[in-house]
């Protein structure tokens, strides 16, 4: 595919095109008037000189009388050398003529001809007879229009050549327009050029561009909003990442090192290892946790999805934290029940992530309750737990990664890295859902809710 | 038994091969694809570990010849990658199971056990014991030294678990897959308060200790004389 014309181009012969159009029809339209007016002026002179013939020809009382009208005729039209008279007697006798006249044969009156470089116009009329002692007379008078062609022809050259030079002024002007008209564009690309991967917060003028360009613009803005939003996401998951590395991998290598300083006794040795055996699971286990919310954070998660009845899924995590619930003198509560279509791993994932939660912040003889609605809007899962309220200021950034409500971060063994929440709520927009969290009074409350499919 | 192991960085299949040895495997080493899939004609081994990327001939390349070959050695995939696409590839041509790097050692151990377990049929025993502890699967009863234990369902089958496989060493991880199908990252919090309830009950009233945590593995039941 070739590259289409510039807009400027384009608009410009187009402009020259429309006015060439415009000026060429508004010249064919005077010509044709004019030849108009020139006819009819023909015509009015022609019969005027009819009705002088027919007044003459009117005083002939016989046919006998007729020649002799060749004497007042020739005097009338003595000097008319335009003009060629022929008057004759319907059997053809001729009367006279001034000057000899082949009208080609017509059906229709007035006749127009060609002859000898000449353009000629001509009227015929018969002129009948009130007695029978006179023949009728026929007449025609025809008159040279060369000097109306030649005038005509004259009059549409010089417009012809007014008409070029108009269409190539106004092509200049157009051009001109189109580049001034087109001016807010260039101020937008230049906006454009400035914004880089170090500077995306530059935004193109929507105010300051036409209406026309204002919607592009602020179109454009959104994407640069959003693109500048992952961008960031981006850059905060490689500082985030290097930064949660750091201290564990820190704090290995000093483990490491103190270790091989001075020789010990094999359980030494033991124990070291098995300390950082764990803390190295629990770095493959940030790393793939990571590796699923980059993989989520593209969309890349593709869920199978089945029936699955949320109350049986409950039922099988509460059966999983059961045990640790009860060592915490925490109560299990489940009520409700609703179908979901989604993929069974991953809301099972979402409900560990958000129990593990819950009964890690429950204090002893607090309880935790799930409760399942299912509504014509959709289905709904709420996670209560009863504990400290959190302060609302933090609430929006439970969902980040490596958010610790407590931010002291202290490390304790079976605290994840932050990203429990983080993964709850990517599985949850996986399966076009949406999550919140409230809390107030001593209790706290993540609510999924999976709107109804459409249409379904 | 003899496990082939293929992989081409150095520290990781030294450590694979010490690892196996020591846990009572014969381990061959081969450090790229073309010896990879030499050995794996040419030997008669009971497993093949098998990393993806290697240079020569890729490991599923190497499967592929194989099964060509039709040399139906079993096979577990050792990969960097976790796509889906790529779990579905291996499956499909064959493998027998899949880990992906970053793995713990026991999960590995545990896993190539498994592996070599599959297709050796036996009568399913009914009743699984060690020392004078006594699984009645049947029944669904436990007993030590004769006095019944009252357990859980989800107790029993953690215990199950721990009985068919005694004497090595689970991590945690496969204990939630195993018994609470959990296969995912999970709170292995949990798992340690449920040992610790198993162990309440099968192992504090009497004098020797069956269940016992190998600090940064996993669990293993063991009885005293064996360890």
């Amino acid at each position: 595919m070739s590259r289409p014309a510039s807009i400027a181009t384009r608009l410009t012969l187009l402009f020259a095109l429309v006015s060439s159009v415009v000026l060429l029809a508004l010249g064919g339209l005077v010509v044709s008037a004019l030849e108009r007016h020139f006819r009819q002026q023909d015509i009015d002179l022609l019969e005027g000189k009819i009705l002088l013939i027919r007044a003459l020809v009117g005083q002939a009382g016989s046919d006998a009388a007729l020649p002799a009208l060749a004497g007042p005729l020739h005097d009338a039209f003595v000097g008319h050398h335009d003009l060629t008279v022929r008057v004759a007697r319907a059997d053809g006798h001729l009367i006279f003529a001034n000057a000899p006249l082949t009208v080609p044969e017509a059906a229709h009156q007035p006749i127009e001809w060609r002859s000898g470089g000449h353009h000629f116009r001509a009227l015929s009329t018969t002129i009948a007879s009130d007695t029978p002692a006179r023949a009728p007379v026929e007449v025609t008078v025809a008159i040279d229009i060369n000097h109306h062609t030649a005038f005509i022809d004259r009059f549409s050259a010089t417009l012809g050549v007014f008409i070029l030079a108009a269409a190539l002024v106004s092509a200049l002007l157009g051009g001109w327009a189109v580049r001034r008209g087109l001016a807010p564009l260039r101020l937008m690309k230049a906006r454009a050029a400035a914004v880089t991967a170090t500077r995306l917060d530059e935004r193109l003028p929507v105010d300051a561009v036409p209406p026309e360009l204002a919607e592009l613009a602020s179109e454009l803005n959104r994407m640069l909003a959003r693109l500048e939003d992952a961008f960031r996401r981006l850059s905060d998951f490689s500082s985030d990442l290097a930064h949660e590395l750091r201290t564990p991998i820190s704090n290995l290598i000093t483990e490491t090192q103190v270790a091989l300083l001075h020789t010990r006794d094999a359980a030494a040795y033991r124990d070291t290892l098995a300390s950082n055996a764990e803390e190295f699971e629990r770095l493959g286990r940030m790393i793939s946790d990571m590796l699923f919310l980059a993989k989520a954070d593209h969309g890349l998660i593709l869920p199978s999805r089945e029936a699955i009845r949320l109350e049986d899924e409950v039922t099988d995590m509460f059966d999983f934290y059961d045990a640790l619930a009860e060592a915490g003198h925490i109560a299990l509560h489940a009520r409700g029940g609703a179908q979901l279509h989604g993929d069974r791993l991953m809301l099972r994932r979402a409900l560990s992530n958000l129990l593990s939660n819950a009964l890690r912040h429950t204090p002893p003889g607090g309880r935790v309750d799930v409760r399942i609605e299912h509504a014509a809007a959709g289905v709904t899962l709420t996670v209560s737990n009863t504990g400290a309220t959190i302060d609302p200021a933090r609430l929006p950034h439970l969902f980040e990664r490596f958010y610790r409500a407590d931010t002291a971060r202290s490390h304790s063994e079976h605290e994840g890295a932050g990203l429990g929440l983080a993964i709850t709520r990517a599985i949850v927009a996986a399966h076009q859902g949406h999550i919140d969290v409230e809390s107030a009074a001593g209790v706290t409350r993540f609510r999924l809710h999976f709107p109804a499919p459409a249409g379904g | 038994m003899k496990v082939l192991i293929v992989e081409d960085e150095t520290k990781t299949g030294d450590y694979l091969r010490q690892g196996l040895r020591e846990a009572g495997y014969t381990a061959d080493l081969a450090r790229n694809g073309v010896d990879g899939l030499h050995l794996a004609m040419t030997g008669d081994h009971d497993l093949l570990i098998l990393d993806v990327m290697l240079p020569g001939l890729d490991g599923w390349q190497i499967l592929d010849a194989l099964r060509r070959a039709h040399k139906d050695v079993p096979v577990l995939f050792l990969t960097a990658r976790d796509a889906v696409e790529d779990r579905v590839k291996g499956l499909e041509l064959g493998a027998d199971d899949y880990l992906v790097k970053p793995f713990a050692f026991s999960e590995l151990l545990a896993r190539v056990r498994t592996v070599l377990r599959r297709g050796r049929s036996g009568a399913e025993p009914t009743t699984l014991r060690l020392a004078d502890l006594e699984l009645d699967l049947l029944r669904r009863r436990a007993t030590r030294g004769g006095k019944r234990i009252d357990l859980t369902a989800k107790e029993f089958a953690l215990l199950e678990l721990l009985l068919r496989r005694h004497g090595e060493v689970l991590p945690r991880s496969l204990i939630a897959s195993q018994v609470w199908d959990m296969n995912f990252d999970s709170d292995t919090n949990v798992i340690e308060v449920a040992m610790r309830r198993l162990r309440s009950k099968i192992d504090d009233p009497f004098d020797t200790r069956l269940v016992h945590t190998v600090r940064g593995m996993g669990y293993v039941l063991e009885a005293p004389d064996a360890a």
